[in-house]
C-alpha cells in the first residue's frame, strides 16, 4: 500500500497510507503536481500545521477513510447542525483552542469534511445563548458603549419574542370557504372520525 | 489544607516530581491569565474573517441577531450579508413589523436571494419598496398571507428586482391584477407564481361595491394574459381559489408559456374545456395538475391530456363529477408515469376505470376513490393484482364506497407497499375483515369509523349520575 511522509511544523514526519492522506486535497494536489512517486523518500512538508493537532486530523481522517466524497455544492445545503455523528462528537470533545486549531488546519488541509463537523461543532456552542453567555464561553469582551448596546439590542430583538400563536393550517380553509364548504365539510369529517378512533 | 490532603493521598514516590509540576503548573496558570487578559478570544484571535463566516453560516436567525449583540466585531460578522441570502420569518410572523424588513433589508443588500415572509401580516408596502430597492437580486419571494400589501409592492418588486424567480402572494387579499401586470412587466424570468385565493374578498367579509367588483372581473384575466405574454419561462402557476379565473385566460396562458410543469386551479369553478384542451396541446412537459371542483369540465379535456402530456404524474379531480370511465380509459393508455391520483366524487366512474389504471399505471402510489360509489370489490381485485399495486401503492381512499366489502380487504392484501387505507362509511366493511388485513400486514393504518355500541341500560351504576358530593352523602 503506498505510503506519504507528511512532516508538522515542528518537524514531526509522520507516515500515512495515501489513500487517507488523500481526505486532504491540498496534500492530493501537492502530491499530483510534484509527481511524488510511491518509492519516494520525499516528504510533503506541512508548515501551518503542528504535531498534535496533524496526529488529530490523521485519526479523523482514518476513521472517516470510506467516507462517500463530500458534496460540492454549497449554496443548497441546510443550516443543519445536528448531524454530527457520536464519534465526531467524541473526537471534538477537546479544548477551545485546539478546536480552533483543527478548524485552521482542516480549512488548510481542505478537508470538506472535518472543517465542516468543526465548525458545526462552534457553531453549537453559540447555538441558544444569550449574548452575555456567548461572551462567557469564547472569553470575548463587550466593547460596546451603553448607548450602542442599547441599540444594537433594540434592533436586533424582534426575533426574541415569543407569542406565535397563529395556526396556519386554516389559512387554505377559510377564504372560500362559501364554495368549497362541501368539501371541506368532508375533509371535517375525515378528521373527526380519525379523532374518534384515535380515543378508543 | 487542600494542598496538603492531596500531597498526602499521592504515593510518596511521586512526591517529589509532584512539587515541580505544580510550579510548572503555576507558571503556565500565569501565562494562562495572561494570554486572557491580554488578547481576549482566542476565537477571534485564532480564526480569520472567512471562517468566523463559515461557522456563522450554521446559524439561525435568532443566534445570528444575538451573535450581533456580543461585541462590535461580531456586530459586523453576524450582519455581514454573506448570512443573510436565505431569511425565513414565518416562524417570526407575528413580531416582524415594517423597521425589521429594513432593517434586514439594509443588512442583505444584493446578497439577499431568497426571502419568506409567509404571514407576516404586519408588513406593508412601504418596508417591501425598501427590501426591493436595496436587494435586487433577490429569485424567490414569499408573501403569502401578507394581507396588507397591495399593488405597489408588485410595482416596487417588479421596477427593481428583476431576477426574480418565484413569487408568492397567495391570500394577499387586497392584490389585483394590476399586480400580475406589473410583474409581467419586470420580472421576465419569472419561473413560479403563486396567486392563490387572491379573490377580492377581504378577511373581514366586506364585500368590494359592485362597480369594483365588475372592474375585477374585466382585470382578471387581462392579468393572466399580461402574465402569460410578459413571463414566458413560467413553469408553475397556483391560483387556488380565484373563482373568476376565465377559460379565456387559461388559454392564453398555455399558449404564451409552454414550459408549464405544474397547474394547480383548485375551486377555478368557471373554467371550461377548452381551457384545459389549450393546456393539453400546448404545455407537453405538465407534471402536476390540479382541476379539483372544476365542476364544468368533461371527458374530453381527460382525451387531450391523454394525447399530448406523457409526463403526467399527479392528477387531481377531486369533484370534477362529469368525469366517466371514458376519459380515465384514454389517460391509463399513455399516462404511464401517474403516481398520484384523486378522484374523489368522480361519482360516474366504474371498476373499468380501476382496471384500466391497473394496466396503465404501473407507478401509482396514491389513489383517492372516496365518493366514487359505484366502485366494487370487482375493481378493487383488477387494482390489486397488477403491478402498481404490490409494488407501489401505498396509500388507498375508499371512504364512502358503498358497495364495497370484506372481499376487497382480502385482495389488498397482496399489496406489500400499503400503508394507510381510509374506509369511512363503507357500510359493508366489518370489524373482521379489518381485523384479517390487519394480521396479514400489521403496518397498515386503517382508518374507518364504527359507531360505538350503545351502552347496555347499566343498574349497577346508576350512582354515577349523582355528582361525587352527593354520593358521599
Amino acid at each position: 500500500m503506498p505510503m506519504i511522509k507528511l512532516q508538522s511544523s515542528d518537524g514531526e514526519v509522520f507516515q500515512v497510507d495515501f489513500e487517507i492522506a488523500k481526505a486532504s486535497v491540498t496534500i492530493k494536489t501537492m502530491v499530483e503536481d510534484l509527481g511524488l512517486e510511491e518509492e519516494d523518500e520525499e516528504i510533503v512538508p506541512l508548515p501551518n500545521v503542528n504535531a498534535g493537532i496533524l496526529k488529530k486530523v490523521i485519526q479523523w481522517a482514518t476513521y472517516h477513510k470510506d467516507d462517500p466524497p463530500p458534496a460540492e455544492d454549497d449554496e443548497g445545503r441546510e443550516k443543519r447542525t445536528d448531524d454530527i455523528s457520536s464519534w465526531d462528537a467524541d473526537f471534538l470533545k477537546v479544548d477551545q483552542g485546539t478546536l480552533f486549531e483543527l478548524i485552521l488546519a482542516a480549512n488548510y488541509l481542505d478537508i470538506k469534511g472535518l472543517l465542516d463537523v468543526t465548525c458545526k461543532t462552534v457553531a453549537n456552542m453559540i447555538k441558544g445563548k444569550t449574548p452575555e453567555e456567548i461572551r462567557k464561553t469564547f472569553n470575548i469582551k463587550n466593547d460596546f458603549t451603553a448607548a450602542e448596546e442599547d441599540q444594537v439590542r433594540k434592533e436586533n430583538e424582534w426575533c426574541e419574542e415569543n407569542l406565535r400563536f397563529i395556526s396556519w393550517s386554516f389559512i387554505d380553509m377559510k377564504v372560500n370557504i362559501v364554495s368549497n364548504i362541501n368539501h371541506y365539510f368532508k375533509k371535517f369529517k375525515k378528521l373527526w372520525y380519525h379523532r374518534i378512533n384515535l380515543s378508543h | 489544607m487542600a494542598m496538603e490532603t492531596l500531597t498526602r493521598d499521592v504515593p510518596s514516590s511521586m512526591q517529589h516530581h509532584n512539587n515541580s509540576s505544580i510550579s510548572n503548573m503555576k507558571h503556565s496558570y500565569v501565562q494562562l491569565s495572561k494570554t486572557c487578559l491580554d488578547e481576549d478570544a482566542q476565537i477571534n484571535k485564532k480564526l480569520p474573517k472567512e471562517l468566523l463566516l463559515r461557522i456563522f453560516s450554521y446559524l439561525d436567525v435568532v443566534s445570528l441577531c444575538r451573535c450581533a449583540q456580543v461585541s462590535r466585531a461580531w456586530n459586523v460578522l453576524a450582519l455581514d450579508g454573506s448570512n443573510w441570502q436565505k431569511i425565513d420569518l414565518f416562524e417570526f410572523q407575528t413580531d416582524v413589523e415594517g423597521p425589521v424588513i429594513e432593517n434586514i433589508s439594509r443588512r442583505c443588500g444584493g446578497f439577499l436571494r431568497q426571502i419568506s415572509l409567509r404571514g407576516c401580516q404586519s408588513v406593508g408596502d412601504g418596508s417591501l419598496k425598501t427590501l426591493a430597492q436595496c436587494c435586487n437580486y433577490i429569485e424567490y419571494i414569499n408573501l403569502n398571507g401578507c394581507k396588507r400589501i397591495t399593488d405597489s409592492t408588485s410595482q416596487s418588486l417588479s421596477q427593481y428586482c428583476k431576477k426574480l424567480l418565484s413569487l408568492d402572494i397567495g391570500s394577499c387579499s387586497m392584490v389585483t391584477d394590476l399586480s400580475l401586470k406589473a410583474i409581467s412587466d419586470g420580472c421576465p424570468n419569472l419561473t413560479s407564481v403563486n396567486i392563490s385565493w387572491c379573490d377580492g374578498i377581504t378577511e373581514n367579509g366586506k364585500f368590494f361595491t359592485f362597480v369594483f367588483f365588475l372592474f375585477y372581473i374585466f382585470y382578471n384575466f387581462e392579468g393572466v394574459e399580461a402574465l402569460a405574454h410578459g413571463c414566458p419561462k413560467l413553469k408553475s402557476f397556483i391560483s387556488k381559489g380565484c373563482t373568476r379565473m376565465t377559460t379565456r385566460a387559461i388559454s392564453c396562458l398555455a399558449q404564451h408559456c409552454t414550459q408549464l410543469e405544474v397547474i394547480n386551479l383548485h375551486g377555478c369553478n368557471n373554467i371550461e374545456d377548452e381551457a384545459v384542451i389549450k393546456l393539453a396541446n400546448n404545455c407537453n412537459s405538465l407534471k402536476y395538475l390540479c382541476l379539483a371542483n372544476c365542476s364544468l369540465l368533461t371527458d374530453s379535456c381527460l382525451v387531450s391530456l391523454a394525447e399530448q402530456c406523457y409526463q403526467l404524474n399527479t392528477l387531481e379531480v377531486a369533484g370534477c363529477s362529469q368525469f366517466t370511465d371514458i376519459g380515465f380509459l384514454a389517460l391509463s393508455k399513455t399516462c404511464h408515469l401517474m403516481e398520484k391520483m384523486d378522484l374523489e366524487e368522480c361519482v360516474f366512474i366504474t371498476d373499468s376505470t380501476l382496471f384500466h389504471l391497473a394496466m396503465g399505471c404501473p407507478r401509482l402510489e396514491n389513489l383517492s376513490l372516496s365518493h366514487c360509489e359505484l366502485i366494487t370489490d370487482e375493481g378493487i381485485r383488477h387494482l390489486s393484482t397488477s403491478t402498481c399495486a404490490s409494488e407501489h401503492l401505498a396509500v388507498l381512499e375508499l371512504d364512502n364506497c358503498p358497495l364495497i366489502t370484506d372481499a376487497s380487504l382480502e385482495h389488498l392484501i397482496n399489496c406489500h407497499n400499503l400503508q394507510r387505507i381510509m374506509l369511512y362509511d363503507c357500510q359493508l366493511i366489518t370489524r373482521n375483515g379489518i381485523k384479517r388485513l390487519r394480521t396479514h400486514s400489521p403496518n397498515i393504518n386503517v382508518h374507518a369509523y364504527f359507531a360505538p355500541v350503545t351502552p347496555p341500560p347499566s343498574t349497577g351504576n346508576s350512582r354515577q349520575h349523582y355528582c361525587r358530593c352527593c354520593a358521599i352523602l
